[in-house]
């Protein structure tokens, strides 16, 4: 059976490509961080980047919103086509790309303001002035961050009393109010205990109904839990891609399957 | 709609980032337009007489060479008094004092210290060198009353300094059976040799500079005895007074060209003492990294 | 050896003792020469502060003149060098190249070292023939005290600020440009409300260097002992009086009690300062 990668993209399948990533690299001065990546992102899957520490699956993911702009030095060539436009494009502004493009990061980072005023953020910016729409989108991506119901009474305390797991799922509401069409995971459960990374998992995996996701793990049972297709980085180059059981139970590569049974990484 | 709040959030960026680098730019030109009109101002108005000559107090011609000695001349005899002090009140906290009021009280003092605006700092000389002990204006007060004013800073530097000494070269001394003192003599001070040379000579260049703190300490004049007086109880026009006072009392005609050679002077020190707080960082920074 | 060690703590504790000294005998001292006002001359505590009549030979000694235009220059030397440093500070640390950011922070670091009474001369030579060409007055007064304060405050405030800045971590910023938002719109929304206690302890610093500014104030301001009714008059500061009045007091005079009075003040208003940064600093 064909990988949904060697396919033409189709549409009005169940596996549209919402981005498709081709030849890309990105280079940090004088390091080549990225060798030559071409992946395909299904719409409303989850697919995880997994992959030794320093592999640059991290590198990968900050590619899909542009966020490399910010550091200075840091070089991209190749093409991102998100739903067919070419995010690296000269006429397009970055700032348009990150509304449609969200993104998690591996520890949380609440702004230090309320609760309420870290979820209307992005939705505020976008124009959004009316207090009652305003609270509707707060009160809908909390419920979708299914974090509603432990803060609904506490909206106006600061968001740096949440514990850690709250604050991640905090993160999460605030880019869900953006209404992105892609979701961007950096590691989101890295910095967390077992039950706060079980509540992220569940949350997840509720999120691709609606949102294509994209998440960094470095734990490859995570990766078999949550995604449904999974790309294997291995210094800077995606050395194998396609639907999570089969890379998880028949990996074509060597490397691969070594990583996967735990004999490097 | 949607079209024009892109526009207006994308317009309104680059307005804001445009007048952030005007701001810099601005500020930028401001300080090499005043720097470099105060040298090509002061460039005419020096020479060798000028800067070698005594002053004259109503007619043309003055120079300042007096002014320049008397300003070196408080300088070392602050720093002689400021340098020690500092150390030894930095070494009572950092390695003696255990945390708790007597502690915090002597830091508390330092802060309160730091606070006193020069000019209070040189009212409360005045009450105590020319009114109490009977001093007139003189070298030893105006010196001591910019100790005082520059205790507070040095102190914090030697702080900072001793605080930046690794703690494990201090056990390494103290297991090979060294005292305390010892320790201190043999290996805190010299860790922190680096930092704590810098330190005295940034101080050096706010000393020099420093004004308000001398008028009623160290006097508006030069001795009358001899213009280049090693005498302590003698008063002591530095520099920065000179310039301040021929314009806001004196009765020179030539007040302009001695402002111009003063400043000149004034900050072409500052500039060195900064440009050699920085070499000597770097030459201790190199020799400790081994390379 | 164990002596050599207690001798030398000894002496390590008189040098501490001796700061502690130095700093009560200032106020004590400073204090009771203040006194003198209140209980010799039997001026009363609220003439004092709020009467704008200085006349001390015919004994009046209020020092509202001098409190009032010590705060007004103050606040204008905030006005222009408070924006203005925050916006080079937000430059340096958000915006410029690395190589122009460490080219300007060595200019700034220069005007710290810049001796105020230098200042005070540039005032005179270039800030004051300027408000007098564009204000036909004679130039001396507020505007140009409050321009030459704006200006030695702005390092304070630059560097202040930057510190500040530089420590608000970098995945705020990111947090926000991933949400969509523009550069601007990361520093307005979210950098500079994080960072405020910083910028706040940058201003009251800035504020604490020009209100015991002496010379250069001194310099350009013109040194009127009337409040002015506009920015290009003469005026006088706390520390201007001072510097001007005290060698024409003769000791134990009104006057000289009035400027020790005076220098009290200004000492309550620094420490005051000072404490309020303490208790910024202490709730962050």
């Amino acid at each position: 059976m064909k990988t949904f990668l060697e396919q033409p993209p189709r549409n009005g399948d169940e596996t549209v490509v919402k981005v498709a990533i081709e030849d890309l690299n990105v280079y940090y001065g004088a390091t080549h961080a990225i060798k030559s990546a071409t992946l395909r992102i299904p719409r409303q899957r989850v697919t995880s980047f997994i992959g030794p520490s320093g592999c640059g699956k991290s590198t990968f993911l900050r590619a899909l919103n542009r966020m490399h702009d910010l550091v200075p030095g840091t070089r991209v060539t190749g093409r991102v086509l998100l739903d067919q436009t070419d995010i690296y494009a000269r006429d397009i502004d970055p700032v348009d790309i990150r509304h449609r493009v969200g993104m998690v990061f591996q520890r949380p980072n609440p702004f230090p303001k309320s609760i309420y005023e870290n979820v209307i953020y992005g939705a505020k910016l976008q124009g959004v002035h009316r207090r009652s729409d305003l609270e509707r989108i707060a009160e809908t991506s909390l419920r979708q961050a299914a974090l509603w119901e432990e803060v609904k009474d506490r909206l106006q305390q600061s968001a740096l009393d949440l514990s850690g797991g709250q604050q991640q799922r905090l993160c999460i509401a605030r880019v869900l109010a953006v209404a992105p069409d892609v979701i961007l995971m950096d590691e989101p459960a890295s910095a967390l205990d077992p039950i706060a990374t079980s509540k992220i998992e569940d949350l997840i995996s509720a999120l691709k109904a609606q949102y294509t996701v994209v998440i960094v793990t470095h734990s490859m049972q995570q990766a078999a839990r949550i995604s449904d297709e999974t790309a294997f980085f291995h210094l800077g180059e995606i050395v194998e891609s396609g639907h999570t059981t089969e890379i998880f139970t028949r990996p074509k590569q060597k490397k691969t399957e070594d990583y996967i049974t735990g004999r490097f990484g | 709609m949607e079209y024009f709040l892109r526009r207006r959030r994308q317009w309104g960026n680059l307005v804001a980032l445009a007048c952030f680098w005007m701001s810099a730019i601005l500020v930028m030109v401001l300080i090499v337009a005043l720097l470099g009109w105060l040298v090509w101002s002061g460039a005419s108005a020096l020479s060798w007489s000028f800067l070698t000559s005594v002053p004259n107090e109503t007619g043309a011609g003055g120079g300042i060479g007096p002014e320049i000695f008397n300003s070196f001349y408080l300088l070392f005899l602050t720093l002689f008094f400021t340098v020690p002090l500092a150390l030894a009140v930095a070494l009572y906290l950092e390695e003696y004092a255990q945390p708790g009021i007597v502690a915090s009280a002597i830091q508390l003092a330092a802060e309160a210290l730091a606070t006193v605006p020069s000019i209070v700092m040189g009212l409360f000389g005045l009450l105590v060198f020319v009114f109490v002990l009977r001093w007139r204006f003189s070298a030893l007060g105006g010196a001591l009353t910019l100790t005082l004013l520059n205790l507070p800073t040095m102190m914090r530097m030697t702080q900072q300094a001793l605080h930046a000494v690794p703690g494990s070269l201090r056990e390494a001394s103290l297991a090979l059976g060294a005292t305390k003192w010892r320790t201190i003599i043999h290996v805190v001070i010299p860790g922190a040799i680096a930092p704590l040379t810098t330190g005295i000579v940034l101080i050096a260049g706010r000393i020099f500079g420093e004004t308000a703190a001398l008028i009623y300490t160290a006097g508006v004049s030069v001795s009358n005895a001899n213009p280049y007086d090693f005498g302590l109880f003698h008063p002591a026009e530095t520099l920065s007074v000179h310039l301040w006072y021929t314009h806001a009392e004196g009765v020179a005609v030539d007040a302009q060209r001695i402002g111009s050679g003063s400043a000149v002077v004034l900050v072409a020190m500052v500039v060195i003492f900064n440009v050699l707080a920085r070499l000597i960082g770097n030459f201790f920074r190199r020799r400790t990294s081994g390379r | 050896m164990h002596r050599e060690e207690a001798f030398a703590l000894w002496v390590l504790r008189a040098c501490a003792l001796f700061l502690v000294v130095a700093m009560a005998s200032l106020v004590a001292y400073l204090g009771y020469q203040a006194s003198g006002l209140f209980t010799i001359d039997q001026v009363s505590l609220g003439e004092f502060l709020t009467s704008f009549r200085f006349d001390p030979d015919l004994n009046h000694v209020g020092a509202a003149v001098f409190l009032l235009g010590s705060l007004s220059v103050t606040g204008l030397a905030l006005l222009i060098g408070g924006p203005l440093g925050v916006a080079v500070a937000i430059f340096l640390s958000e915006i410029a190249p690395p190589a122009l950011a460490s080219v300007l922070t060595l200019t700034i670091e220069l005007l710290v070292g810049i001796p105020s009474v230098v200042y005070g001369w540039l005032g005179l030579l270039v800030v004051v023939p300027f408000v007098r060409a564009t204000s036909l007055t004679s130039g001396f007064g507020f505007l140009a005290a409050g321009l030459v304060l704006g200006v030695m405050i702005l390092p304070t405030v630059v560097a202040l600020s930057l510190e500040a800045l530089r420590a608000q971590p970098q995945s705020l910023r990111e947090g926000s440009l991933a949400l969509g938002a523009t550069r601007w719109e990361t520093i307005c929304h979210v950098l500079l409300p994080a960072a405020r206690a910083g910028l706040g302890v940058a201003f009251l610093l800035g504020i604490a260097r020009a209100i015991g500014e002496t010379l250069a104030v001194q310099m350009v301001i013109g040194n009127a002992s009337v409040f002015p009714h506009d920015l290009f008059h003469a005026a006088a500061t706390l520390p201007t009086e001072i510097v001007l009045d005290m060698a024409g007091a003769p000791p134990g005079s009104l006057l000289q009690h009035a400027l020790f009075a005076m220098a009290c003040v200004l000492l309550g208003i620094s420490l005051l300062l000072v404490l309020l940064v303490r208790m910024i600093a202490r709730r962050s």
